[in-house]
């Protein structure tokens, strides 16, 4: 029927009531349009989270309009607490507490504003100092002093107000054309007699009745989910919460023609909804009013000129090329204009002030002292005032490019001097605003938050929404508990649901062939369920400010963390919203290149300023082709090192593109073989014409030979090859960057090869190809923007690690957690090039690991150029100390007192001393003991002893502070047999037998985690069964296609979803490490070992590539601990070392050996890069 | 009183619906009004999904009767109320 259907929806939930609402706004607008709708009213549960994206959903409909407003909770009290509760009336979703439903809806601008106070309100007292959480609600009082520009509607069938004297406070303040009684047919048992008194109540009150359908999902296909949210919201199963549910699925969206005769009783309701979402002409997308600090200023360009002027005398002095001075001074005129046309001058200023009061925060959190040390300013040696101070923090964006960031402090690299061109960041046809992340040092950020909120005040700042949505284990989870499955099975079917990405069926390939009715329901229910929001939750470091209170434009809510608080909008919607979003991110290699930077300055005495390194040193680019590069940003993992080796940069720009490409986007785009495959055809024949799908593409493909790696390049695609509109091709990508989005990316599909055919005259074969190659980017991928930043930090780390290894290596072990690697193997990797790391000593060791000029080399150590002095005797080198905070069970302040004590006193002399000047317990005292760090206090022992070593000396240690002689496990000190820890005149020991290789090498694993100068591999490796183990140093020769079998400690697991169920292994042996690649079959056979076993044993086949990559496919693995050898000689006392859980004499049984090898192991194994474990960067 | 009646078990019911799907005739029995009717679609993960259209009706004799249709296996029961 064309023409105005008879009805509009003025009551719908969507997925951002959680739990309470099934479908994405994106879903009901484009189902409600396919139903003939002209209009959709999203009320949710106290929340506009999910109104900015059904606006933009509707702007894509011709004839849709959205239209907003919110479902509010009533508190029990009510005004005053006079007034009556309201009878209870039995519909589906009984009243809870007494609590009582409203649905407010927008009318005009004012009002708005008005529903953003009161959902702020409702949500002030949800989080109590006890971090406990309260449901919103507000108080009718609240409500009244808000009406203005609002239409209200007395609220759902079940818990609506339906007493007359609410009713009449409401008819006070909402004037009767601001009144509706809502009449709701939910095919409950006693609809019509409530409508019949409803209807009555609104001819006693004087104002019409309003129809609405209060819909809970898009299609009937989601139906069921609703019922299954709505157990889980009771926590409760499906079968016992059938008195909370609906009863039925009359929830389901409807045809306005269907709505209008399921009110058949009522027409003049049905006409009524018509009448007034005319009237509710409220635009989200031109209506909001927000405008960012400094916006209005006019006087922001004045002073951004004067602040550019000042720092391009400083940055661009007599120290710098002439022609770099003419092309800066010309450089920054242009930009200038450019900003001054767009207004942009505050938008600058305003970064500017967040650097500015990072600054301050980083002089108060560090000390000037040390603040000084890690920002000189490069160009103003000597004059440390802390305005020549670089700010501790440097934007990601593609700011990077622009000198006013430059001379702002926004970036840290010179464009000039490397030649990087403003692209597009800043031009002149830039609709929105330009885009800067900042990102800072973890401690730093901490402190700036709360005080960004301070400056600008509590009202007008506030985070970011973040909406962590249901994948397939959590959903696994949840509704199988609901559906009443066993928890057990529950909790196999979840863990075999690796697949993050992707179809989410295959999330459920391989729970147990769908045996029931239940089983089969779960598996449709999850995919329904996979990319729903969750719940709210808070954005890692975005934040909004606003020059008038933000409450005005979008609700503001407490965070988890207490003194932060957040808008409603997740950064999609503040982006639509045009809302100012500062990025402030906390970035741990950042707070590491920093920490460097200082241990250099107190090492060498040498000022580094990084924006000024070198940005082609021939050194660091080759340590980055032979992917020597653990430890430093991004290119450290064990994919981008397989693929450096092939892509091989030699300049920023390669590495612009490198720190992009392993990710979801590019592989599954199909983008990175061919890109490493025409990087090589380009080396070898520099003629090479690189191939694009269609001539139009070579513009925008040209940097990253063709293919699609950065997610810029999806928009500028659709753009210069299907003629989409800027606007069209944000939208594509919006679609792409949304979890839920196949029904979206089809009606893009359609467009996108109609508009290549008529824009570029583009074949059908071509444009599907280009279809593909866009499309099936549709996962996480970085803009070149980030990529560029991203890419220089890589960069300067690398630098740093070729330049300044043992510094770098300290920097590392102190901002742990991060990266990709554990500090064990930190530690090996570093030993293995020469860096002599010393182990715990508590004369010796500080809290935090430290640089220290050490007189011998570690073991492994080769002498690397590039060492020759500093100030150091002959002999002696830079070296890293481990800290005793890595000691774990001991706490913090005890540590920090026993090397307060040290300073103010002197070295201690012995155990005994230690224990007294110390005054640490017990417990501590053994830790340390355990951990090695007391081995310089022991006196020679006698001569059967070998007191030189460190195994003697640590049991040494150990038996003086009474653990017993026979094996123990650190923190389990036998009772009975105990030496108190005083300061007395001990008696000679015993003959005691020294703590095998072994024993010590567990005990360093168990108290810090980190073993210095040997490997568990180089002790066992004598005793291995296996004749034919080939090294990872042995490798490297062995040809292609191989047998091998290869043993080692497992440093990384990896079985990413884009892989189709093969992992990646990473083993680390004395020498190095070795890539292993596990076939799904093999994975799927030895799933236990693959995940969980620290010391495994391959056989497999050695696959080498042309670039020299190796991998070893294996074929069948093993606990390494079967092939310990328990019948050989056993000089070196024994293997076997008690794990915790034995009682003492159980190491006294026989043929157990081997398997205690790897149970002790096991216990004490550090944490790695594993499932479920994912380290930071 | 029956055991199914006690027990508030669903008995078959022949009835005769009008084009709305609204019960004119139960068991005989001309129906004179419409006081209510409703919808129940539960327990759907069972083996034994529920489908119903409930109508309460009176009687020309004045008698309330609540008769449901399956919807699923398209059969009339009556239930008391």
């Amino acid at each position: 029927m064309p023409g105005t259907p008879p009805y509009v929806e003025l009551h719908c939930h969507s997925a951002y009531s959680f739990l309470d609402g099934v479908s994405l706004p994106d879903e009901l607008i484009e189902r409600a349009a396919e139903l003939g709708h002209t209009a959709l009213a999203l009320t949710d549960h106290n929340s506009v989270s999910g109104s900015m994206e059904l606006a933009q959903a509707a702007q894509g409909h011709d004839g849709m309009r959205a239209i907003h407003g919110a479902e509010i909770d009533l508190a029990p009290e009510g005004r005053g607490g006079t007034a009556p509760r309201a009878p209870r009336l039995d519909v589906g979703g009984a009243a809870e507490d007494g609590r009582r439903h409203l649905t407010l809806l927008v009318r005009e601008a004012r009002g708005w504003r008005n529903l953003c106070r009161i959902l702020t309100d409702a949500h002030a007292h949800t989080r109590g100092s006890l971090r406990e959480r309260a449901e919103p609600a507000v108080t009718l009082a609240t409500v009244l002093e808000h009406a203005e520009g609002l239409v209200c509607l007395t609220g759902c069938a079940g818990q609506g107000v339906h007493d007359e004297s609410t009713a009449r406070g409401l008819l006070d303040a909402f004037g009767p054309q601001g009144l509706r009684v809502e009449l709701q047919r939910p095919y409950a048992r006693h609809d019509r007699a409530r409508n019949r008194a409803l209807q009555a109540l609104a001819r006693r009150l004087g104002v019409a009745c309003v129809a609405t359908g209060n819909v809970h999902a898009h299609a009937r296909s989601r139906a069921e989910l609703q019922d299954a949210f709505v157990a889980l919201r009771h926590h409760t199963t499906l079968d016992a919460s059938e008195p909370l549910r609906r009863g039925n699925h009359s929830h389901v969206l409807s045809t306005p023609q269907a709505m209008a005769r399921r009110f058949a009783d009522h027409p003049q309701a049905v006409a009524e909804t018509l009448r007034l979402s005319e009237q509710l002409c409220f635009d989200l997308g031109k209506d909001l009013g927000y405008r960012y600090p400094g916006a209005e200023d006019a006087g922001a360009l004045r002073e951004l000129i004067e602040l550019c002027q000042v720092r391009l005398d400083e940055r661009y002095g007599a120290q710098v090329p002439a022609e770099n001075r003419r092309q800066a001074r010309e450089r920054l005129e242009e930009e200038l204009r450019v900003i001054d046309r767009l207004g942009l001058a505050g938008f600058f200023l305003l970064h500017h002030e967040m650097l500015e009061l990072a600054r301050e925060v980083a002089v108060e959190v560090r000390g000037r002292e040390a603040a000084a040390s890690r920002w000189s300013g490069g160009g103003a040696e000597g004059s440390d005032s802390p305005r020549s101070l670089l700010a501790p923090g440097r934007g990601r964006g593609s700011s990077v490019s622009s000198i006013v960031c430059y001379l702002t402090g926004l970036s840290h690299i010179d464009p000039i001097a490397n030649r990087l061109l403003l692209g597009r960041f800043l031009h002149e046809d830039l609709r929105g605003l330009p885009d800067i992340d900042l990102d800072f040092p973890r401690e730093i950020r901490e402190v700036l938050i709360p005080r960004v909120h301070e400056r600008f005040g509590r009202e007008r700042a506030a985070l970011v929404a973040a909406f962590p949505t249901y994948r397939a284990r959590g959903a696994i989870r949840e509704l199988g508990k609901v559906l009443g499955l066993p928890p057990g099975e529950i909790e196999r079917a979840a863990r075999s649901a690796e697949h993050y990405m992707g179809a989410p069926e295959h999330g459920m390939a391989t729970t147990p062939p769908t045996r029931s009715e239940r089983w089969r329901w779960l598996a449709r229910l999850v995919q329904e369920a996979y990319g729903l929001p969750r719940h709210l939750s808070q954005h890692p470091g975005g934040m909004v400010v606003a020059t008038r209170p933000l409450i005005d434009c979008c609700p503001v809510v407490p965070a988890a963390m207490e003194g932060r608080q957040m808008v409603q909008w997740d950064k999609d919607s503040c982006a639509d919203a045009g809302f100012l979003k500062i990025d402030l991110l906390g970035l741990g290699m950042l707070s590491a290149v920093e920490r460097c930077v200082e241990y250099i300055a107190r090492a060498r005495a040498e000022r580094i300023d990084l924006s000024r390194i070198p940005f082609d040193d021939p050194q660091t680019f080759a340590a980055i082709r032979e992917a020597d590069t653990v430890g430093v940003f991004q290119i450290e993992s064990r994919a981008q090192m397989q693929s450096l080796k092939r892509t091989l940069p030699r300049d920023l720009d390669d590495l612009t593109v490198q720190v992009a490409i392993v990710r979801p986007g590019p592989i599954q785009g199909g983008a990175i073989n061919p890109y490493i495959e025409r990087r090589r055809r380009l080396r070898e024949d520099p003629a090479y014409e690189v191939p694009y799908p269609h001539p139009s593409l070579r513009e925008v493909l040209e940097c990253t030979l063709g293919t699609v790696i950065f997610q810029d390049q999806v928009m500028e695609v659709a753009q210069v090859f299907a003629g989409f509109t800027p606007g069209e091709a944000d939208g594509l990508r919006r679609a792409m960057s949304r979890k839920r989005s196949h029904a979206a990316l089809q009606s893009h599909r359609e467009s996108f090869l109609a508009g290549a055919q008529r824009h570029v005259g583009a074949d059908p074969r071509t444009a599907e190809q280009v279809w593909e190659m866009v499309s099936g980017f549709a996962g996480f991928g970085f803009p070149k923007a980030h990529g560029a930043a991203f890419g220089l930090l890589a960069y300067q780390s690398t630098w740093l690690r070729v330049h300044y290894g043992p510094e770098f290596l300290c920097a590392l072990l102190n901002e742990q957690p991060m990266g990709f690697y554990a500090p064990d193997s930190l530690v090996h990797e570093a030993e293995g090039r020469g860096i002599p790391v010393l182990g715990l000593d508590v004369n010796a060791s500080h809290v935090g690991c430290t640089v220290e000029r050490s007189g011998e080399a570690s073991p492994h150590a080769l002498r690397r150029e590039g060492e020759e002095s500093i100030g150091l005797n002959r002999g002696e080198r830079l070296g890293v100390r481990l800290g005793l905070g890595y000691i774990k069970g001991v706490r913090a302040e005890e540590v920090a007192e026993l090397v307060a004590e040290r300073e103010r006193h002197g070295p201690f002399g012995s155990l005994g001393q230690l224990a007294a000047r110390v005054g640490a317990g017990r417990k501590t005292l053994e830790q340390l003991a355990w951990s090695g760090a007391c081995d310089g206090l022991v006196q020679a022992g006698p001569a059967s002893l070998r007191v030189g070593t460190s195994d003697a000396r640590r049991r040494l240690a150990l038996w003086e502070i009474g653990i017993p002689t026979r094996p123990a496990t650190p923190g389990h000190s036998a009772d009975g047999e105990t030496q108190l820890a005083l300061p007395l005149e001990l008696p000679g020991a015993p003959r005691l037998r020294p703590l095998s290789r072994w024993q010590r090498l567990l005990a360093d694993y168990a108290t810090s985690g980190v073993t210095v100068g040997d490997h568990v591999m180089a002790a066992l490796r004598p005793r291995l069964q296996t004749p034919m183990l080939a090294t990872s140093a042995q490798l490297p020769r062995l040809p292609q296609g191989s047998a091998v079998t290869v043993a080692g400690l497992v440093i990384a697991r990896q079985r990413p979803g884009t892989a189709k169920g093969i992992m990646f292994l990473l083993f680390e042996d004395e020498w190095g490490t070795i890539n292993l690649i596990v076939p799904r079959a093999v994975y799927e056979r030895e799933r236990a070992l693959a995940r969980a076993e620290p010391l495994l044993l391959a056989r497999g086949r050695l696959e080498r590539s042309e670039e020299g990559v190796l991998n070893v496919i294996v074929r069948e693995l093993a606990a390494l601990e079967r092939f310990v050898d328990t019948e050989g000689p056993s000089t070196d006392a024994s293997l076997h070392f008690l794990p915790v859980s034995r009682s003492a004499g159980a190491e006294e049984e026989e043929g157990e050996d081997g398997a205690e090898v790897g149970a002790s192991m096991r216990a004490v194994v550090p944490p790695m890069q594993s499932f479920g474990s994912g380290r930071r960067r | 009183m029956s055991v199914s009646r006690t027990m508030n078990l669903p008995r078959p019911a022949r009835v005769r619906a009008d084009c709305e799907g609204a019960p004119c005739v139960v068991d005989g029995r001309r129906i004179e009004l419409v006081r209510e009717s409703w919808l129940v679609e539960d327990r759907w993960w069972s083996g034994r999904p529920l489908r119903r259209r409930y109508w309460e009706v009176v009687s020309a004799q004045g008698r309330n009767l609540v008769v449901f249709h399956d919807l699923r296996c398209g059969g009339w029961f009556t239930q008391a109320g």
